[in-house]
């Protein structure tokens, strides 16, 4: 009989811990030998939070540090679903474009103290609880120290909270590493890869932020000259604010470094027609029919817009 | 009454459903959006930038070293497809010490990297998930 009690607790403990985040410790951080053993950040300013506010907290003190003056009252309104009591990662990330900022999301656990180190405070979500009875938190990443092995964060309502890698790591890893970045759009996240630094930028895009997302391409241009997406959003950003002139510079820049694209020639005419230039609109839509691809059905739109006459 | 009712109500939600399954079309007319040029040249701008990789004397001397043969290393990679790349290229780009900036030092680890996927891709090591085995028993 007792035999059979102890297995049966064995098993209901196994399940209750079973997949409960990853297993510490696997030599984390990787890679840390070129990092500086220590560093934090002086100039994230901090902001308690009240009762299931981390989120607009952790929100607030990251758009202050990049420049945006704000609180969390202000935020609020923005990324809290009072249903929920929390705040949705799509929100953080939304609100954060609708301040013109770049919401530059991490996943993985891997460049956490690159960006800090370079000077980037990272809003992490963490799971306090356990997988089946989740208790998720959002604070804010301003330092780490590899010595004592311990990560700071603005946390709650405890400005630089020293929490061990091991409780940090184990906490961050039931969100699956979620992390953000909130960056001025002049600024290049230290790990960035260039597809998801230009999907940022065109979030800020999607949010109509088009003097934000000009400077998000123009930073994105200055790393990978040769992005042919960022070239294009340029265009495609001045075009949105009507400053066609600045349209056709960056559309001409694209023809000239990819010659053999059709969506450059594209939108270079439907700008030089919008201009009142008939005839080179008219040659440009040409060559892109001419270059043909997957998209020369828009391109013969485009030059039969231009045909018909007026725009 | 309520067949009279569900018909209509039902083209509409169709038309609205239809409506939402379209492609995504730039907000102007007239103009390629920055989304579609993203998913456009993704693949593309991938290979190049492997091929980059590929043209590195530190790169290929390592090959040499294991005994393959550059060419054939890179005659191989190009036969993977546009998903399989991009996902080699973000793998690369995310190696610490700033793995994307072929002008500086990038050191052993991509060179590790590299001779590893090759060898994954002849068939040797088993280290990438995302590498299709030629050899692979259907």
């Amino acid at each position: 009989m007792r035999r059979i009690i102890i297995t049966l607790l064995v098993l209901i403990l196994n399940l209750m811990f079973a997949g409960c985040g990853g297993v510490f410790f696997r030599q984390w951080p990787q890679h840390s030998e070129h990092l500086p053993v220590s560093h934090e950040l002086d100039s994230v300013p901090f902001y308690p939070q009240e009762a299931y506010q981390c989120g607009p907290a952790s929100l607030s003190m990251a758009l202050t540090w990049s420049g945006i003056q704000t609180n969390p009252e202000t935020i609020t309104p923005e990324v809290f679903t009072p249903s929920r009591k929390g705040s949705l990662q799509s929100a953080m990330i939304g609100a954060t474009r609708r301040h013109g900022r770049l919401a530059y999301p991490i996943t993985g656990p891997d460049s956490i103290f690159e960006e800090v180190s370079a000077g980037h405070p990272v809003i992490v979500l963490q799971n306090l609880g356990l997988s089946w009875y989740p208790v998720w938190h959002y604070a804010v990443v301003v330092g780490y120290d590899l010595h004592k092995s311990t990560v700071i964060l603005h946390s709650g309502v405890t400005p630089r909270k020293r929490l061990s890698f091991r409780v940090f790591y184990n906490t961050w890893a039931r969100s699956d590493y979620w992390g953000l970045l909130v960056l001025s759009p002049s600024r290049l996240p230290a790990m960035a890869t260039k597809h998801n630094y230009i999907s940022a930028v065109l979030g800020l895009e999607k949010a109509h932020q088009w003097r934000a997302a000009i400077e998000g391409y123009k930073t994105a241009l200055a790393r990978w000259p040769g992005s042919l997406s960022a070239r294009m959003g340029l265009g495609n950003s001045y075009y949105a604010l009507g400053d066609l002139e600045s349209a056709e510079a960056a559309f001409r820049e694209a023809t000239r470094r990819f010659p053999t694209d059709g969506m450059a020639f594209n939108n270079l005419a439907q700008v030089l027609w919008e201009q009142g230039k008939q005839q080179e609109a008219l040659e440009a839509a040409g060559r892109a029919v001419d270059l043909d691809g997957p998209l020369v059905e828009e391109y013969r739109k485009t030059l039969k817009g231009i045909q018909a006459g007026k725009p | 009454m309520v067949r009279r009712v569900a018909k209509p109500v039902s083209i509409v939600l169709t038309i609205c459903m239809l409506l939402l399954s379209l492609p995504h079309k730039s907000a102007f007319a007239g103009m390629i959006g920055t989304e579609t040029v993203l998913d456009a040249t993704r693949g593309q701008e991938a290979r190049d930038y492997l091929n980059r990789i590929f043209a590195r004397a530190d790169v290929r001397a390592s090959l040499i070293a294991q005994g393959i043969d550059p060419l054939e290393a890179k005659a191989r990679v190009a036969s993977l497809s546009d998903a399989e790349i991009v996902s080699l290229a973000d793998q690369i780009e995310e190696l610490p010490a700033g793995g994307s900036a072929l002008g500086i030092i990038v050191g052993a680890l991509l060179i590790v990297f590299i001779v590893l996927l090759i060898t994954d891709i002849l068939g040797y090591t088993d280290i990438f998930p995302f590498v299709k085995k030629h050899s692979e028993v259907k």
